[in-house]
């Protein structure tokens, strides 16, 4: 393991670290723009010169792997300044100063570098007028992205992620020199599974996301740890949200799953998760459906579930481990239900984790795996029929989005039979069918874990935490659970995880095991009492318990 | 000395191309002579250019397919050199030398001539798709400036007489 001094900091990393992964390491910004860490080295746009004592030219941050005993100059080394200072020249030179009206200000690298070294004191040697590139500086590239040829900085990484991460090589540089241009072939559309990770990854604003575009500014977004919801690879992901709006998802670093990459299908769940057609629990009796508070509800069902003739319970694989086990623990164990969880098939998908390699899944789900491991019942479509036609006094809806079957005329039919207690958000036919209807936020107002295909267990976070808690997103600082039902807590209107109205109900029942205050606690009963979950510890998973160093690491462009 | 003309494809015929035995053969004669496939894009481009006389959308996407690369990849790769025709080329393709030595030696004269007897600039083509005019940087025969190259062909120690000649000849074939 090479020992050497960057700026003065001693530090050891592991063999073959480059000198800006080092220098991180250490505690020093190493300014770039070409390079990625998980993209090939190119050292093309040479702004990450360092001296390095004995040698007597610059040496590339990016291409200079660590050794023993250097001792390497970035912000102590007047020549490294001046290198960085004609290299911004060139860049600039060309560069639009767009930025008031760049959507990719504040989370650019190039004003980013621009201001932190050179403020206002910038001079050029330039007296010609700025390069343009007439008819790409609004083009829609493809579906998601949209492309300004004029901020481009040739840095080639949206090119290096088609050819070595998305695998379509469908970016290329055309013609040469000054004129060199982003395109396709043909002109035809990027179309790539992955297209918006090219955005992601341009260091500038010559390509964007085609709807994030212009709704928010990126300094005024919170970033909240999750997990994509899309299926079931688990890629880890922010959820950027401004008072209570989701903005968009951005991925975030997992060398396992997703090293930083996120596929156009789970980026673009995150519009959806701002629906909430269910703001108050609601109470159909005698052919009317009235509002009702928490309390009223909650008591009305656990009466129910007292009262009942037999209890069917339809869990689903979108719901968190807590959630289903809080479902096994008091609608099995204790109520003696039945409980299935229906899984539907789904498109394939893939990603390519840190190693190249690619994961792939056609379950549509964010945690079969976790139902699988609590010893559910996952049934299939016919099998979810044969379960509603079993007929029961009561039936339970976790999530209608469970299985499309639920939202058929066949399943409402058997809904309509019996009494039904549906926990939903979104629209749906299931929802009109309840009993009582009790309103769920999205992912981003609850908090809890998904297990993978591949077993990880994965922590989400609480996006919209309740007011005056603790809320710092990215760096893993958690919002303190709400204590009870009443307090507010940051969803829109009445809705409330499930897990919480779980606690509530079994607090209702009688069963104070599993009245718990916050998915937290629940983890640790579950880790106790399932073998799946032994030894797992929720202050450590997933990733949440990551410092800023990594949080600045996660925006790699 | 005989200029062989360009016969250039139509649009419509390198929409979708295919590489018939002939081609495949000197495909083949080329491959082994590169370390990767993708080495050999070059000479390949240069083969089709050959034969179809301009390197098509079509002729892109077979090409890539041949060296397992994507379309992009090999535009991208057509897009960077300017001795490849991505449009179908006239007949004659006039190259004249625009560099210093030629320039000197009556080059500027014959620039003006050409553009005056075909009434097109640099870049253009005639209407009757007989002559192209191009300009171009250093064709290495600074001895023998001012030097034209048509199609494959040098001519040199040229004048106007010479050229108007040369062009006479050309026409009178097409």
């Amino acid at each position: 393991m090479p020992k050497l001094t960057i700026d003065g900091h001693e530090v050891e990393v592991a063999a073959g670290t480059n000198l800006i992964e080092a220098a991180r390491a250490a505690g020093v910004a190493i300014p770039y723009f070409c390079y990625h860490p998980y993209l090939t080295v190119v050292g093309q746009c040479r702004i990450c010169m360092v001296e390095i004592a004995g040698q007597p030219r610059l040496a590339l941050g990016c291409a200079t792997p660590a050794a023993d005993g250097m001792v390497v100059k970035v912000e102590t080394s007047e020549r490294a300044r001046e290198a960085r200072e004609a290299v911004m020249e060139f860049l600039l030179a060309n560069h639009p100063l767009d930025c008031p009206v760049c959507d990719q200000a504040g989370e650019c690298l190039l004003q980013d570098h621009s201001m932190r070294e050179q403020g206002s004191e910038f001079a050029t040697h330039m007296t010609e007028t700025r390069r343009t590139f007439p008819g790409y500086e609004r083009r829609l590239i493809g579906p998601h992205v949209v492309q300004n040829q004029n901020r481009c900085i040739h840095c080639s990484r949206c090119i290096r992620f088609t050819r070595e991460i998305s695998g379509t090589a469908a970016l290329t540089y055309k013609s040469r020199g000054n004129s060199t241009f982003i395109d396709t072939f043909d002109g035809s559309a990027f179309d790539d599974p992955m297209s918006a990770c090219a955005a992601d990854v341009c260091p500038v604003g010559a390509l964007t996301v085609r709807e994030f575009r212009f709704r928010k500014r990126s300094w005024k977004l919170l970033s909240t740890p999750s997990v994509c919801p899309g299926c079931s690879i688990g890629c880890n992901i922010f959820i950027d949200h401004h008072e209570r709006v989701v903005y968009r998802f951005t991925p975030r670093e997992n060398p396992a799953i997703n090293a930083t990459w996120l596929c156009d299908h789970g980026r673009f769940l995150a519009e959806p998760l701002n629906e909430q057609a269910y703001l108050d629990p609601q109470h159909r009796t005698g052919g009317q459906t009235i509002r009702v508070g928490w309390g009223e509800a909650l008591a009305g069902i656990a009466a129910e579930l007292k009262d009942a003739s037999g209890l069917r319970v339809v869990a689903s694989a979108n719901l968190s481990n807590e959630e289903l086990f809080l479902a096994r623990e008091l609608f099995g164990r204790h109520l003696k239900g039945e409980i299935a969880v229906p899984v539907a098939p789904g498109e394939p998908r893939k990603m390519r984790n840190g190693k190249g390699e690619w994961l792939h899944a056609t379950d549509p789900h964010a945690n079969s795996a976790g139902a699988r491991r609590l010893g559910l019942d996952l049934v299939d479509g016919e099998g979810l029929s044969r379960f509603l036609y079993g007929g029961a006094g009561l039936t339970l809806i976790l999530d209608p989005g469970a299985h499309p079957f639920l939202a058929s005329p066949e399943a409402l039919q058997l809904l309509r039979v019996g009494t039904t207690v549906v926990w939903a958000r979104r629209e749906h036919p299931a929802a009109h069918a309840a009993t009582w209807l009790l309103p769920t936020p999205s992912l981003a107002g609850n908090e809890g874990t998904f297990t993978s295909s591949a077993g990880a267990v994965q922590r989400f976070a609480q996006a919209f935490a309740a007011p005056g808690t603790v809320h710092r997103t990215a760096t893993g600082a958690m919002s303190p659970s709400c204590p009870t039902i009443a307090v507010p807590w940051g969803p829109p209107g009445e809705a409330r995880p499930l897990w919480l109205t779980l606690a509530a109900l079994a607090r209702e029942l009688g069963v104070p095991p599993l009245d718990l205050a916050s998915p937290a606690d629940v983890f640790a009963l579950m880790a106790r009492k399932d073998k799946a979950f032994a030894g797992l510890a929720w202050e450590t998973l997933g990733g949440l318990q990551q410092d800023e160093s990594f949080r600045e690491r996660q925006h790699v462009g | 000395m005989s200029t062989r003309p360009i016969v250039a494809a139509s649009p419509e015929a390198l929409q979708i191309v295919t590489f018939d035995a002939t081609m495949e053969a000197r495909i083949a004669e080329l491959l082994p002579r590169y370390p990767t496939r993708r080495a050999a894009i070059l000479p390949l481009l240069w083969l089709c250019q050959e034969r179809f006389g301009w390197i098509s959308p079509g002729v892109v996407r077979a090409v890539a397919a041949r060296l397992g690369e994507s379309p992009a990849f090999v535009e991208g790769v057509v897009s960077f050199y300017t001795m490849y025709q991505t449009a179908p080329p006239a007949r004659y393709v006039l190259q004249v030398c625009t560099t210093i030595s030629c320039a000197w030696c009556g080059g500027r004269e014959l620039v003006a001539h050409l553009k005056e007897r075909l009434g097109i600039s640099f870049g253009e083509k005639t209407p009757d798709g007989v002559f192209q005019l191009v300009g171009v940087q250093c064709l290495g025969a600074c001895g023998q400036a001012p030097v034209i190259q048509i199609n494959d062909d040098y001519y040199e120690n040229l004048d106007i007489a010479k050229l108007d000649a040369i062009l006479d000849e050309l026409a009178g074939r097409s």
